[in-house]
């Protein structure tokens, strides 16, 4: 490259603009050439630079890590701050395809602007240019990122109506829930609601797997889903023969569960998005209950004197594979009987140092004792924050309990 | 960022099968390394996977969900009363990845194994 190709470079070169020819002649004189492959770093975040950048011919990428935050060509200069303040380079750059560069030492810049104060306000102008840029661009990104952040909330605020708004009281039991999102909005999900004429009620929880937009649409699916068609099953039995049996029950359980999961592994197939479903349902009167619990979380039985009983899965998670099949299992809640169950975001709550609150330390909040349902749950939820310590909540925290109080079906029996 | 490095091989069981011995942890930052290779596995004519984890430390959702469309590409009909995918199987997880495997149930939509030879004559 001819001295004159050099000074040309620099004469296009809008940071330089208004510079009297003679000062460019000296820093062409001063300026080396720079012939670079594609995928070359040039300059890395954080490292000690003494040299400015003037970009002949190529592309480069301006980034930090993975983020780019933008892409020079022909005309444009990088490199240029650590110079003047003699920091740290303040991001990395990395040529994006074959790039020839004109490369100015410190020691040379400032040597030759010495000599003339005038191309120092030029300098100063162009570098007062470039903040103001920025500020620009920082302006419009600041406005795109509060519109993003009032859409986050919208959803989130729409996300909330497909959690129950009320949890049913029903006579004997007490029921209680606790729901955290880590982010705006969340892949967890729980549902509380009666249904059939006989005092059942049924009691879901469930986990969308990741995080963010993406889980709490398909939270949305699954949750609807869910109650959808247990509520039309009853519906439809209803009307088929006025009166509720086990097993009619048995069979809403299985539909809701396998359409649920037949519906979003044929529909949905593509997003390869799934969910671990704990649904189980209760018959007051009895404490009987029968569940699936899909892929989900085990949840447990605490009694007040004895053993803690664990619900294991019956099946895998829901929405992925639609030949999967889903058993049905049975258990019993007496008086004094409390069952908690809760999503991963309680017992892979992590402290500092990256431990797991793990399962073992709900079972010893259960086997502590609680006074109520309500007490219970924020027990669990102290000692998670205590455990937690200063590291963040990473994961949606879903906890839903119910206790027996006491049986109808006993007190009649009583009476006899 | 923990790259995955994935080693292909070939066998012979009934049909023949594509082993994958993966290392690494397969996550959000990692999976797409592996439904890639599978494509391009499947591309060349694979139609059988045999994912070995022995040397897989920790495999998060999104590893399940790469498993899951590794399953789809390879789908063929599933048969009447099959209630586990016949193109894909596992072998080997261990400690974490195999608690992770459980509890999501995944071990009742694929086949299991801890023998490589039982593994590659199930295909």
């Amino acid at each position: 490259m001819k001295f004159e190709e050099k000074k040309k470079v620099l004469r296009n070169c809008s940071f330089l603009s208004g510079l009297h020819d003679s000062i460019l002649a000296s820093l062409a004189d001063h300026s080396s050439i720079l012939d670079l492959e594609a995928q070359t770093p040039i300059l890395t975040k954080g490292e000690d630079g003494s040299n400015m950048f003037f970009i002949a011919s190529g592309r480069v990428k301006v980034h930090d890590d993975d983020v780019v935050l933008a892409y020079l060509g022909v005309g444009d200069v990088f490199g240029e701050m650590a110079v003047l303040d003699s920091g740290v380079r303040s991001a990395s750059v990395t040529t994006e395809k074959r790039t020839r560069l004109l490369c100015l030492e410190r020691e040379d810049l400032w040597h030759v602007i010495a000599q003339s104060p005038d191309s120092l306000r030029t300098i100063i102008a162009s570098v007062l240019q470039r903040e103001r840029d920025i500020v620009k661009d920082v302006t419009t990104r600041t406005a795109q990122l509060q519109a993003y952040e009032k859409e986050l909330e919208i959803g989130r605020r729409i996300q909330a109506d497909f959690l129950p708004e009320y949890i049913p009281e029903v006579e004997n039991w007490e029921i209680a829930s606790f729901f955290e999102a880590a982010r705006e909005v969340s892949g967890d999900f729980f549902d509380v609601f009666e249904f059939g004429p006989d005092g059942y009620i049924a009691l879901v929880i469930g986990d969308v797997c990741d995080k963010g937009v993406g889980a709490a649409l398909f939270m949305t699916l699954f949750r609807s889903l869910i109650r959808a068609t247990c509520q039309l099953g009853a519906l439809n039995h209803q009307i088929a023969s006025k009166a509720s049996s086990e097993d009619h029950i048995r069979q809403i359980l299985q539909t809701s569960i396998d359409s649920t999961n037949r519906y979003i592994a044929t529909t949905h197939s593509k997003s390869s998005m799934f969910a671990s479903v704990f649904f189980g349902v209760l018959e007051t009167d009895s404490g009987k209950m029968i569940y699936i619990n899909a892929g989900h979380e085990s949840p447990v039985i605490f009694k007040r004197k004895g053993d803690p009983v664990i619900l294991e899965r019956t099946g895998g998670v829901l929405g992925l594979f639609d030949f999967a099949r889903y058993n049905i299992a049975a258990t019993k809640l007496e008086k004094d009987d409390l069952l908690f169950s809760y999503t991963d975001g309680v017992n892979e709550a992590k402290n500092e140092a990256g431990e797991q609150f793990s399962d073992w330390r709900i079972l010893q909040a259960g086997a502590s004792g609680w006074s109520d349902v309500q007490g219970l749950l924020d027990n669990v939820l102290s000692q998670i924050k205590e455990f937690r310590g200063r590291a963040a909540q990473s994961d949606d925290i879903t906890m839903l309990a119910i206790a027996c109080l006491g049986k109808s079906r006993d007190k009649a029996k009583s009476l006899v | 960022m923990g790259a995955l490095s994935i080693l292909v091989g070939q066998e012979q069981g009934h049909a023949p099968v594509t082993v994958f011995e993966i290392e690494g942890d397969i996550d959000a930052a990692t999976y797409t390394e592996l439904q890639d290779k599978a494509a391009e596995a499947i591309e060349a004519g694979a139609a059988n996977l045999l994912l070995d984890l022995g040397q897989v430390e920790y495999m998060g959702s999104a590893g399940f969900r790469a498993i899951h469309s590794i399953a789809n590409m390879l789908n063929t009909e599933q048969k009447p009363g099959m209630h586990k995918s016949e193109h894909v199987k596992l072998l080997n997880p261990k400690g974490e990845v195999a608690r992770v495997i459980e509890t999501l149930g995944f071990d009742s939509f694929l086949e299991i194994y801890d023998d490589r030879n039982a593994a590659v004559a199930s295909f």
